[in-house]
């Protein structure tokens, strides 16, 4: 049969000449056969969703432990994820607090020092990383199956016995002023630090960023008493998935955490009302003599629960999600003003930014706006959604969902976001009856409810001296200089 | 970017693609075959998710361009998703990223791939498009497609160089380290003027030249029936009429007699230092220690130069060591970000006290075993991934004649010693280097040595 000829070339070193005969006649033959390129191929049987199975239980400190085998590679993916972050947790000055302590973890515990720690992970092949974003904070690693209880030893000792040291913090705090310096040069950091303010403002959590003032405020105090309000059980969940069971892994962990007591709640996210909406304006930054003009267009968003979650996703997809998105295909493709623009939604606990954006050669950021500008009225009702767009949005977005489960990682990601974002256990099995309900009238209802074209904030970081006016000239709103913290432009 | 038709950054193909080993899950099972034209075919499944990836992996990159076409290969990359003689524009995305896969290309000095994830129904379609452009693409070239293109890419090169802070640092070592019309003398976006200049009818060249059959490396990895998708090959492919022998770029070694010192005035806040030795490429088996030397220098606390620059006199924010290998060429990076009031001068002779350290005694044992303790679970998280399979064993067929060639990389990683790792330290760490500046303008004195260093634009 065909099988035999293909050569298993494990034992060989060498290609095979490449004059060589051909190696299957049956196959040969059906090349001389008239092929037909024009007709495309038939789809095969579309493939069956297998979500994977998993457990749940409680440990004795209050902790959720869910667990998922995956038996193929020996590999565990291993998280502790809290509900909860930065915008939770930091005070309003001290912004910088909740990343700056995740550092701290890997600087010495009462029996490792920094080395000491360093050199344990080094030799077991693997890292511990812990970060705090603005609704969840993790501590994660992923290792070989072998190495999975004594890294998670290593975890354990950052994550109860940490002493902080001093002069660490210092270290720590001085390497974050250079970062922050440096990202003074980049326009797509000045863009991500100024279009939240400007849509939030420094009295909401999401309008906040860490500064060099707020780096410089925060003490060594500070650090330890969010270590202590924050890594707290009572708002954890721990994920194991991988080469486990769930029998085996729960006392593993359990004694692996022994010395993390009970303790914490799970925070109410409620947040202070988003500042009122202004009339639509382009907030300009100057940075002189910049190639291209870094845009973020948007507006204030639904938090994650919203019942419209299914239309949003499907409206997004038209609009800037994809490669042949609208946005992409005007802007880029046929218009080639730029590598690339998107689009998308921030969803989270509160009222998460719609942002769409890409950076537009600086000679047509005036043209870019115009086309920006389009495509958004067209979302919202100027330009039909039409079967087509409908059908590839939810297809693309259904289709996508079984290659997601293939890595422990992967998985690992998929069930803690259930537990995050409080979704039901079926959610993955559900996802495609709730796209496939989603109708164009929906599309166009949320996009003309979420994407309110009269009060948009518009951030454009470029080269003033030369945009500022072709800007102005386009009419889409008055211009607002800022300077690069997002304060009034002197 | 979510879209990158985009520039592959040299060496990061092989990033993580030290493989393979003596346990029982360090394998990636593989069949191959070659086609009478001169394709190279090679399958591995894995049945974890309904998914495939398909990668074509042409032997064609910046290196095969001539001085005055700089960046055309990678301009053409672009061109290749502009439609083919029977596949309309737009309809390669709608069958890839439409039905919840994706697709993509990168070019690098040595290569052009191409490359899409799919739902497995969607495999035979896949190798449709990618033998229609195999086999048609000038069908349905006009100017106006390259022209399209032509704007895209230079919003590429201003996003990635023009408009980033050290952005066109590897452009200016490249231009610097290898004499004019040396193949990697140019970086692979090219220049503007370059890209101003390519014809419709290189186009056409280029393609007939390097987009045949036998200079392509064909790779299939995931949940596909082999029987079934071998008989699709051959009805795609198999009438793609073999081309001309592919010339390849005679490559000389390059060694520096002394150390060549610039000064790159860019719109940065904080100035940085790189240090680059010219080491060796793919083919030459210095490369696995010049790896480890990498890995033992920076990164972890613990390693002597973060250690002396970061941890120590905390004269550095960051510092990075790592080899780059490309086919013919390589390099030895070390890279520098300096603290407030710490100049790069004095980071210079902090760095190269600790270099002369190394070369004096070499590393331990338990450094080159912490160096290469993660290189079995890098292996086995990358088994992970249909698409890192199939550049892998695309990357082992084309450059050494074996897609099993992962195994031999391994397996030689692992075998590195102390004395390998000081005897490369040695050999190439010389004084024959390159020193760049990355200063912000006006700020000409923030150099090493300034008086030393030749100022580039």
């Amino acid at each position: 049969m065909n099988r035999r000829i293909f050569i298993f070339l494990v034992a060989l070193t060498l290609q095979l000449p490449t004059s060589s005969v051909p190696l299957f006649a049956q196959a040969a033959t059906a090349a001389t056969q008239a092929l037909d390129r024009t007709k495309t191929p038939p789809i095969g049987k579309t493939p069956e969703l297998r979500v994977p199975a998993w457990t749940t239980t409680t440990l004795a400190n209050g902790a959720e432990l869910i667990v998922s085998e995956k038996h193929d590679l020996p590999l565990v993916s291993f998280s502790i994820t809290f509900l909860g972050g930065a915008d939770q947790f930091e005070q309003a000055g001290r912004r910088g607090v909740a990343g700056l302590t995740a550092a701290m973890l890997s600087e010495g515990t009462k029996t490792r020092d920094g080395e000491a720690l360093s050199n344990a992970l080094q030799l077991l092949g693997t890292n511990v990383s812990a970060g705090v974003a603005g609704e969840s904070g993790a501590i994660t690693f992923i290792s070989t199956t072998s190495k999975f209880p004594a890294t998670l030893d290593i975890l354990a000792d950052m994550l109860v016995n940490s002493t902080f040291p001093a002069p660490a913090l210092e270290r720590l705090r001085a390497n974050r002023l250079v970062a922050l310096q440096q990202a003074k040069a980049q326009s797509g950091a000045i863009a991500s630090r100024v279009f939240p303010r400007v849509l939030y403002s420094d009295a909401h959590p999401y309008g906040r960023s860490t500064t060099e003032e707020s780096i410089k405020a925060i003490t060594r105090d500070d650090v330890v008493s969010f270590h202590q309000a924050f890594f707290k059980p009572g708002r954890a969940v721990i994920t194991v998935v991988g080469d486990v069971t769930a029998s085996a892994v729960k006392p593993i962990v359990e004694k692996g955490l022994a010395a993390w007591t009970a303790g914490g709640t799970k925070p109410d996210f409620s947040y202070p009302a988003v500042p009122g909406v202004k009339p639509t304006t382009i907030y300009l930054i100057d940075k002189p003599e910049a190639a291209q003009s870094t845009f973020a267009l948007g507006i204030p968003g639904p938090p994650r629960n919203t019942p419209d979650y299914y239309a949003l996703q499907v409206m997004n997809t038209i609009l800037g999600g994809m490669f042949q998105s609208r946005l992409n295909a005007n802007i880029r493709e046929e218009k080639g003003y730029s590598y690339g623009v998107t689009s998308g939604f921030g969803y989270g606990k509160g009222p998460g930014p719609f942002r769409a954006g890409g950076d537009i050669v600086s000679a047509k950021s005036d043209l870019g706006l115009i086309e920006f500008m389009k495509e958004l009225r067209g979302i919202v009702g100027a330009r039909p959604v039409t079967a087509e767009e409908l059908q590839i949005a939810k297809e693309a977005l259904v289709q996508r969902l079984p290659g997601t489960f293939a890595s422990v990682g992967a998985i690992n990601g998929a069930l803690t976001t259930l537990w995050i974002q409080g979704l039901p256990n079926d959610y993955y099995q559900q996802y495609a009856k709730a796209i496939a309900a989603v109708t164009a009238e929906d599309v166009v209802r949320v996009a003309k409810k979420y994407i309110d074209l009269d009060h948009l904030a518009i951030v454009v970081v470029g080269d003033r001296a030369s945009i500022e006016a072709p800007l102005k000239a386009t009419n889409v709103a008055p211009v607002v200089a800022l300077d690069i913290e997002g304060n009034p432009a002197k | 970017m979510t879209h990158p038709r985009g520039v592959l950054i040299a060496g990061l193909l092989l990033v993580g693609s030290s493989v393979l080993a003596q346990k029982t899950a360090i394998n990636i099972p593989f069949e191959t075959y070659t086609l009478p034209n001169g394709l190279t075919v090679v399958f591995s499944t894995d049945h974890t998710a309904p998914t495939v990836a398909v990668n074509i992996w042409y032997h064609v990159g910046s290196k095969n361009e001539v001085p005055g076409r700089t960046g055309f290969a990678h301009l053409f990359e672009h061109v290749m998703f502009t439609g083919s003689g029977h596949v309309p524009y737009g309809v390669h995305d709608k069958l890839t990223e439409g039905v919840g896969g994706s697709n993509n290309g990168s070019t690098s000095n040595d290569m052009t791939n191409y490359y899409e994830t799919i739902p497995v129904n969607y495999l035979e379609s896949a190798l449709w498009i990618e033998s229609d452009r195999m086999g048609y693409l000038l069908d349905t070239l006009d100017i106006a497609k390259l022209n399209a293109q032509r704007d895209i890419v230079k919003n590429e090169r201003r996003q990635r160089m023009d408009n980033q802070p050290y952005g066109r640092v590897f452009e200016i070592l490249s231009n610097n380290m290898y004499p004019d019309a040396h193949p990697y003398h140019w970086d692979v976006i090219g220049s503007m003027e370059d890209l101003s200049a390519a014809s419709e009818e290189d186009v056409k060249n280029f393609f007939r030249l390097y987009y045949a059959p036998n200079n392509a490396f064909l790779t299939i990895v995931g949940d596909f029936d082999p029987a079934q998708t071998k008989a699709w090959v051959q009805k795609y492919f198999g009438d793609i009429p073999r081309g001309k022998p592919v010339p390849r770029p005679t490559v000389a070694p390059v060694t520096l007699q002394m150390p060549k010192r610039l000064s790159y005035e860019d719109r940065v806040q904080v100035p940085r230092l790189y240090i680059v030795w010219p080491t060796v490429g793919e083919k030459n088996d210095d490369r696995f220690a010049l790896a480890v030397l990498g890995s033992i220098l920076a990164g972890p606390r613990t390693a002597p130069l973060t250690k002396a620059l970061v941890f120590d006199t905390q004269a550095a924010a960051s510092v990075s060591a790592d080899q780059n290998t490309n086919e013919d060429v390589g390099e030895f990076f070390v890279t520098i970000t300096p603290r407030p009031a710490h100049s790069l001068a004095e980071l210079e002779a902090a760095a190269d006290a600790v270099i002369s350290r190394m070369q004096a005694d070499g590393p331990t044992a338990e450094q080159v075993q912490k160096a290469t303790a993660g290189e079995e679970l890098s292996f086995v998280r990358g088994l992970e991934s249909n698409l890192g399979k199939a550049f892998q064993l695309a990357n082992g067929a084309a450059i050494h004649g074996d897609p099993g060639y992962f195994r031999t990389e391994y397996q030689k990683t692992l075998a590195v010693t102390p004395a390998d790792v000081k005897r490369v330290a040695n050999k190439y760490l010389t004084g024959g280097r390159l020193v760049l500046s990355v200063v912000p303008v006006g700020k000409a004195d923030q150099a090493s040595k300034p008086a030393e260093s030749q100022s580039v634009k």
